[in-house]
């Protein structure tokens, strides 16, 4: 009996953004389909996973988490070469959590120095976060722009707060930014207009809507995205046609049930494979809501889901 | 353009295009055409050029190549008893200006290596900076973008004295504006007057000597010019895209001090092609209508005391003001502070004393940003427990202001003065009540600081559609209540004004999407007599909402074509509404409940629906816990009429849409309204009055029902009956 | 969907007799028209009425349940493609895989930890839902005696599989009171097994090895007059399935398309060896439209998160989800030790106490009951004001917990801060931090 496929008019389509320096770049997005649905659209670029490297040594992170990189934690250079060499990392996003005012509150320029240095040492694009804290941020993203000039970092969070700052510097110095918003579509859209309005060139733009761990909110980010995809694909959002970003690893590995032991929680089973498992489906939801870039943390966790991108690139029969 | 400063700026163009060619004749003699000729380390080649002709200059010959288009540019020098058509040719003599200075220059690096210093910083024998690097530019350049430094003046020539040039340099970095000196008068130079003075000069400071010669502006221009192709991904050669960026985006003015020379009116009138007016300390003409320029574009003749705050104005700059200057702890945290009997120092207002707040805009001429006048004794001249009567009259201007926004900027002064540490604000108008606590006197809070909050405040937040503001304290009981005459008689015409504003006088509606976030599909059409279901945005609300944030959830609507009067529908809210629902509500009647009725989000005040038996309508407010007619309590019909649906027959709405004429006139309006909560109908028995009347039957409310009379509708039925409520008569509602 | 409310009202006997349990004809047409209630509620409706609205409001996707009693699973009933349109009803089945080719020690293990895997979140218990019992040997003795063991063992809800026919049906009989799932109707048993589960009144999955076959099988037992069917379209990899899974579900709400009007049941267990990359492709399930889950073990680190996974994608957008209103004790409090309070949305809450937990600062933590509504939303709905606050302060205990009398509030609600200090006039009233994240800062320099 013939099925009739039910379709989707897809009328928009996600802009092509190339990330890293020239002559090195990996490009995102392009999709003219909902996520993995190839039987009506194409994915010419499959998402990609960036590799997470923090500016100190972790403090409080659980050992499941610290144990693969417990030999570079400290050395963020080094650390990122372990994710190229050792992992296969496609991307690395340089955590500037010392930064943190209420942290350590390293100067920017120090953390400009750090950024430098990781960015020279390794050849994948380059994500750098700051710590959300709108004037701090400001600073440092302003001086990491400077000193990585000619690396088209991805540098982020952009928010309402200090959009104009960050990214009149990004244009600069040829960055890209990522515009963050707190789980909303329509503001979302509006840092969108605004970052055009300030001449951001359109294929310097990412976009992070915020990205809650499994069990802590993950449903309020995924629905945002998936409207966000919606909106860009179909329904002609025009400022809402950019790939988006999903900085998931520090929110899972911050939550209580990746640090109980198995001893403290029997029905939790094995603690390294309940962390890897709650990051790898963290992503593996905003995968299919539709994300393109996703920041993550343990090799494992990472492995799973590149499986996971490639089954899903496949159409297969049977 | 005035035809004397036109025929100067053709005069002075020809003459500085002579100039040009004579060095270029003679330094091709010298050198060659393939040498090479250019700015240091830039990668913009002689950027006005480049930027404006899309024409990169290399070398000598290229220049060449550039002066011979400039001599057609020229246009012919305008004669005395000839009348040409004057602005266009005297902007393209202001353009080849440019082109020629720019060659003049770079063959001053030619003949000169040393000519300038190539650095941020003059040297101990040599004060003049030459052009901008690209480091320097990128560096500067994001500032510009980023508005820490809104614009530049370009200054020519020198102040009278050392002493005034300090004062309008420093006037104008407080201003946080890039400061660009060229040129002398009468053989002194502006950055030399602020070197005598011993004021530090250089980009680090913002204050850039370019050049001794009126050639050096070029480094201004070229400046600008640059911005707008590394900032603004504008392509060499797109001209009008840059010179729109740089109108738009760059604040910046020319300020000649001395006798204004042809050559200066050609420089001049170049930079009107910028958008960048002239503001002269000489008695020239001036050339006031706007055009080019987005005000005035020469404005002349202003003292130097006043010539920083005109040029501010005549560029349209907006101040930016980052702290509220006050003794005490300022922000929202503050809010709901009580001031308690025993902390009380001072109060006012409240019914205690005389007290009004009152917000009015003003010509621009009539307020000096940044008055704070105080009448009468401030806190620290009374005792402990004192009361004295308060007025305070803000006066504000702004090219974007309408007196339409006045109430909304009077509305804020009560959380904007609550957020004062200290002190508790309640109320508005002449009900306004304020209290002081003994803490905040002790620490020297004044009265007067209210007035620079108000100032302040009104900056960060409606910079938009303020530019100035100036405030006025009294304490004094004569000088109160003349304000506060003053004051009813704004309110009154005021509450005329909305009063009289229809949905039918106005072509533009408003949207409110702010509930998206929870209801993705849901639209609120606000009218000016229909508010936003939740209650809390009214039509000039989502106004000013939209001058102060352009790109947010409040967007105007033309409503277009009317579709359906009764219902309420139009063409343009129909489109806006599919589109903004991301294509879910095909129709929506501003009107009805019934047919398209609006979706709704979550919130609203309160729910209307239906009682067939009644054949009438029932509405429920939020806060009214019990079960109603319709079966359902208002937490059940949230639950099934919210997230962004359309569902006939269940609409939210708000109490103030209850009062309007507008109230689901689709279905026979206030008159079809059988039952509503005992204390909402108490609520707005008073302001359905008039409506009442009109229907012709003034006891209406008392036809209503209410919670006392009945909660299921074979309870309140024989009631309607017995008070014979025209619903029961009225066409069957489905 | 389709009708509105005042549609399906018009057809209703408008008597407001309430013996559907709501007072009004209209509110029950209300809950008919969002889903909330069942046609023959009313027992007044007259037959064409019935039919005419029992048409019009069934969902396009069948609620088909499996099993009985407490523990009877609910699946299907699905009214939208994505989660924010309105919300996904029935969350997917996870069920454990139990064959006969499997030793005793195995099954009685597998079997314990299913009955043990129990976690209980904002009130809501997650659990695994149902065992699959799979017959593979020739000898169909030991799959009989499976299930029997499985029966006598959990009351939880069962599908039954093996490809010979005869033994299946013998097990369906011997537990059809169960009302297990029949696994499955192909091209060539759809006749006899169709009849099976007619006669027994059991669910009966349906399975094809395409699409189009799974139509055309589907079809045919619909015209038998089977209602409640499983759909498994034979698909067995990842990429695949998530085709197939779309194509149905969109078939069944775009188009009406009755063949494929019903849940479905995935094998994330046949589909690869790794059991963390099975838990992956089962999470994938979740999200994009598997009903009955089939996993081949149970693991705390994996079913754990896929439960909390199911929970997230299943909750209702527009309904926040909320946490029982008392007092949190976190860490190891004392009479010192800080106290906050906040509203019970859930979200709120999971990040407020994960942050107080982060920051090693043993605190109270008050949650009041805002309906599930979140800090400032609850203010402005009146649920979360000082006159509010301060009786649930008063009663809630902790007057007997700590010496101190200082309450923290959240940042966000300072304009409350002076109310409610005239409502608690023993208690200091502090502004906490506006963000979470800012807590642990905050904590780390409070004292008592
Ligand atoms: S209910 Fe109020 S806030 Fe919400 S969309 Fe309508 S006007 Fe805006
Ligand atoms: S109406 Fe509802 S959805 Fe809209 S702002 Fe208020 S609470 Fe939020
Ligand atoms: S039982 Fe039927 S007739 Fe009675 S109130 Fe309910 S819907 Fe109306």
């Amino acid at each position: 009996m013939a099925v009739e496929i039910p379709k989707v008019a897809y009328a928009g389509k996600i802009k092509e953004i190339p990330l890293g320096r020239e002559g090195n770049t990996i490009t995102v997005g392009g999709e003219s389909c909902y996520p993995f649905h190839l039987f009506e659209g194409a994915m010419p670029h499959p998402p990609k996973i960036a590799m997470e490297v923090y500016d100190r040594a972790p403090e409080d992170w659980p050992d499941t988490a610290l144990e693969p990189f417990a030999d570079v934690a400290g050395d963020p250079a080094a650390w990122a070469r372990k994710c190229i060499d050792t992992y296969g990392a496609e991307m690395i996003a340089l955590q500037l959590a010392s930064t943190d005012p209420n942290a350590e509150n390293i100067p920017a320029d120090e953390a400009a120095a750090i950024t430098k240095k990781v960015s020279d040492a390794v050849d994948v694009p380059l994500i750098v976060f700051g710590t959300s804290n709108v004037d701090k941020d400001t600073e440092v993203l302003k001086a990491v722009c400077e000193a990585c000039e000619g690396k088209n970092l991805i540098i982020g969070p952009l928010s309402e707060g200090n959009y104009r700052a960050i990214g009149a510097t990004a244009i600069g110095y040829k960055h890209t930014v990522m515009a963050s918003t707190p789980i909303d579509i329509n503001l979302a859209k509006q840092l969108n207009i605004l970052l055009g309005n300030l001449n951001v060139p359109d294929d310097k733009i990412i976009i992070d809507p915020t990205t809650g761990a499994l069990g802590y909110g993950l449903e309020y980010c995924y629905s945002v995205m998936e409207r966000i995809r919606m909106a860009a694909l179909v329904q002609e959002d025009e400022r809402l046609q950019f790939p988006i970003l999903a900085n998931l690893a520090k929110e899972v590995w911050k939550i209580k049930e990746v640090k109980l032991s198995e001893t403290e929680a029997p029905l939790l089973g094995d603690q390294k494979k309940r962390g890897i498992l709650m990051e790898a489906m963290t992503a593996q939801c905003v995968l299919l809501a539709g994300a393109d870039i996703l920041v993550m943390r343990h090799p494992e966790a990472i492995n799973l889901v590149k499986e996971s991108i490639q089954d899903l690139m496949i159409r297969g029969e049977g | 353009m005035s035809k004397i400063i036109c025929s100067a700026a053709i005069r002075g163009a020809h003459k500085i295009v002579g100039t040009a060619e004579a060095k270029c004749e003679a330094a091709l003699k010298k050198w060659g055409p393939v040498q090479e000729l250019g700015f240091p380390n830039t990668t913009y080649y002689l950027p006005i050029i480049y930027g404006i002709l899309g024409i990169p200059v290399k070398t000598l010959g290229d220049a060449k190549g550039v002066l011979d288009k400039c001599k057609e540019l020229l246009p012919a020098q305008v004669s005395d008893n000839v009348w040409l058509p004057y602005l266009a040719p005297a902007l393209e003599a202001g353009m080849a200006t440019f082109f020629a200075e720019e060659i003049v220059e770079a063959i001053r690096y030619l003949e000169e290596p040393n000519c300038y210093t190539q650095g941020e910083n003059p040297l101990p024998d040599n004060i003049w900076l030459g052009a901008a690097d690209d480091v320097i530019m990128r560096k500067r350049g994001v500032e510009f973008v980023d508005g820490t430094a809104p614009g530049f003046a370009a200054i020519l020539g020198a102040a009278p004295t050392s002493e005034i040039a300090a004062k309008i340099a420093i006037e104008l970095q407080e201003k946080n504006l890039y400061v660009f000196m060229c040129a002398d008068h009468e053989g002194k130079t502006m950055s030399e007057q602020l070197v005598e003075a011993g004021v530090q000069i250089g980009w680090p400071t913002r204050l850039v000597s370019f050049g001794p010669s009126y050639t050096a502006t070029v480094f201004a221009m070229g400046f600008a010019t640059r911005a707008a192709m590394s900032f603004g991904g504008v392509k060499p050669g797109d001209f009008a895209a840059n010179l729109h960026y740089n109108k738009d985006r760059i604040f910046a003015f020319a300020m000649p001090l001395g006798t204004v020379i042809d050559e200066w009116y050609a420089n001049a009138a170049g930079a009107i092609n910028w958008g960048f007016p002239t503001i002269a300390d000489t008695p020239i003409p001036e050339i006031l209508p706007t055009g080019i320029c987005t005000y005035e574009h020469v404005v002349s003749n202003i003292p130097h005391d006043q010539i920083v705050a005109r040029a501010i104005e005549v560029r349209g700059l907006k101040v930016t003001i980052s702290k509220v200057d006050i003794p005490m702890s300022y922000g929202p945290a503050f809010e709901g502070e009580r001031i308690r009997k025993d902390d009380l120092y001072f109060e006012c207002g409240g019914g205690r004393t005389l007290g009004v707040e009152l917000t009015v805009s003003k010509d621009m001429s009539e307020v000096e940003d940044g008055k704070i006048e105080m009448v009468g004794p401030d806190l620290d001249q009374i005792k402990e427990g004192a009361k004295l009567p308060f007025a305070m009259l803000i006066e504000v201007a702004g090219r974007q202001m309408q007196p339409d926004f006045e109430p909304i900027l009077e509305r804020q002064v009560h959380h904007l003065v609550n957020y004062v540490q200290g002190i508790m604000h309640i109320g508005q108008r002449n009900i306004m009540w304020i209290r002081v606590g003994k803490a905040a006197v002790e620490k020297g809070l004044l009265l007067k600081h209210l007035g620079k909050v108000m100032h302040a405040k009104y900056h960060q937040d409606f910079g938009n559609i303020i530019d100035k503001v100036q405030i006025k304290i009294y304490t004094d009981e004569e000088r109160v209540k003349e304000i506060l005459e003053m004051a009813k008689k704004v309110y009154r015409q005021r509450d005329k004004r909305v009063e009289g504003m229809t949905d039918e006088t106005e072509e533009t509606y408003y949207s409110c999407t702010l509930c998206q976030s929870f209801a993705p599909s849901h639209v609120c059409i606000i009218t000016p007599e229909r508010t936003g279901m939740c209650g809390a945005y009214n039509w000039l609300d989502c106004k000013v909402s939209f001058e102060i944030n352009p790109t947010g959830p409040n967007q105007p609507i033309e409503k277009g074509e009317c579709i359906d009067p009764a219902m309420g529908q139009w063409k343009g809210i129909t489109d806006f509404v599919f589109k903004a629902s991301r294509q879910k509500i095909e129709q929506v009647s501003a009107y009805s409940l019934m047919n398209f009725p609006m979706t709704a989000c979550g919130c609203f005040e309160c729910v209307a629906t239906i009682l067939p038996m009644c054949n009438g309508i029932m509405v429920v407010s939020r806060d009214f816990m019990g079960m109603t007619p319709c079966g359902m309590k208002f937490t059940t019909l949230a639950g099934m009429v919210g997230g962004g649906n359309q569902t006939p027959g269940f609409l939210g709405v708000s109490k103030h849409y209850i009062c309007s004429r507008k109230f689901l006139i689709a279905e026979g309006g206030l008159k079809r309204v059988v039952w509503l909560p005992k204390m909402l109908k108490e609520e707005i028995a008073e302001r359905i009055k008039p409506i009442c009347e009109e229907m012709g039957i003034p006891n209406f409310p008392e036809m209503i029902a209410d919670d006392t009379i009945g909660t299921t509708e074979e309870e309140i039925l024989p009631f309607l009956e017995e008070k014979g409520h025209p619903a029961l008569t009225m066409d069957p509602l489905m | 969907m389709g009708l509105s409310g005042i549609e399906i009202f018009k057809k209703l006997p408008k008597t407001n007799c309430g013996k559907c349990g709501v007072p009004t004809c209209l509110a029950f047409a209300m809950k008919l028209a969002t889903g909330k209630a069942e046609l023959d509620a009313c027992p007044d409706l007259s037959e064409d009425v019935k039919e005419e609205l029992g048409e019009a409001s069934a969902p396009p996707v069948r609620t088909v349940v499996i099993g009985t009693g407490e523990r009877a699973v609910k699946l299907g009933g699905e009214t939208v493609l994505f989660r924010h349109e309105k919300r996904f009803e029935n969350p997917p089945a996870f069920t454990l895989l139990l064959s006969d080719k499997m030793d005793e020690a195995e099954i009685s293990a597998k079997l314990t930890k299913f009955k043990d895997t129990t976690y209980e979140r904002v009130g809501i218990v997650l659990q695994p839902a149902m065992v699959a019992v799979k017959g593979e040997c020739k000898d169909t003795s030991g799959f009989m005696a499976l299930v029997e063991n499985v029966c006598n063992n959990t009351d939880a809800g069962l599908v039954l599989m093996n490809e010979d026919v005869d033994a299946l049906s013998r097990a369906v009989k011997s537990c059809s009171n169960r009302k297990p799932l029949i696994y499955a109707a192909t091209r060539k048993n759809a006749e006899t097994l169709g009849n099976l589960a007619k006669e027994l009144s059991c669910p009966l999955a349906v399975k094809g090895n395409s699409l189009e076959e799974l139509a055309e099988i589907s079809e045919k037992l619909i015209k038998m007059g089977l209602k409640d069917l499983v759909l498994d379209s034979g698909a067995r990899t990842a990429g695949k399935s998530m085709e197939d899974q779309i194509i149905i579900r969109r078939s069944a709400l775009m188009k009406k398309f009755k063949p494929f009007g019903f849940p479905t049941i995935v094998f994330p267990c046949e589909m690869t060896d790794n059991p963390m990359k099975e838990a992956m492709i089962a999470c994938q399930m979740i999200v994009k439209y598997g009903s009955i889950i089939i996993l081949s073990e149970m693991k705390g680190h994996s079913i754990f998160p896929l439960l909390l996974a199911s929970m997230n994608i299943f909750t209702d957008p527009q309904r926040p989800m909320a946490v029982e209103q008392k007092i949190y004790e976190i860490g190891a409090t004392d009479e010192n030790s800080p106290v906050l309070i906040t509203g019970n949305f859930s979200l709120t809450y999971f990040i407020v106490s994960g942050e107080v937990d982060a920051s090693h600062v043993p605190s109270y933590l008050l949650i009041k009951d805002t309906e599930g509504l979140s800090v400032l939303t609850a203010w402005a709905a009146g649920k979360f004001g000082a006159d509010t606050i301060a009786p649930f302060v008063k009663k809630c205990g902790i007057e007997e917990k700590v010496k101190h009398r200082k309450l923290v509030i959240p940042g966000y609600l300072a304009t409350i801060s002076g109310e409610l200090e005239e409502e608690l006039p023993d208690w200091q009233i502090l502004i906490g931090p506006r963000e979470a994240s800012h807590l642990p800062a905050y904590l780390k320099q409070w004292n008592a």
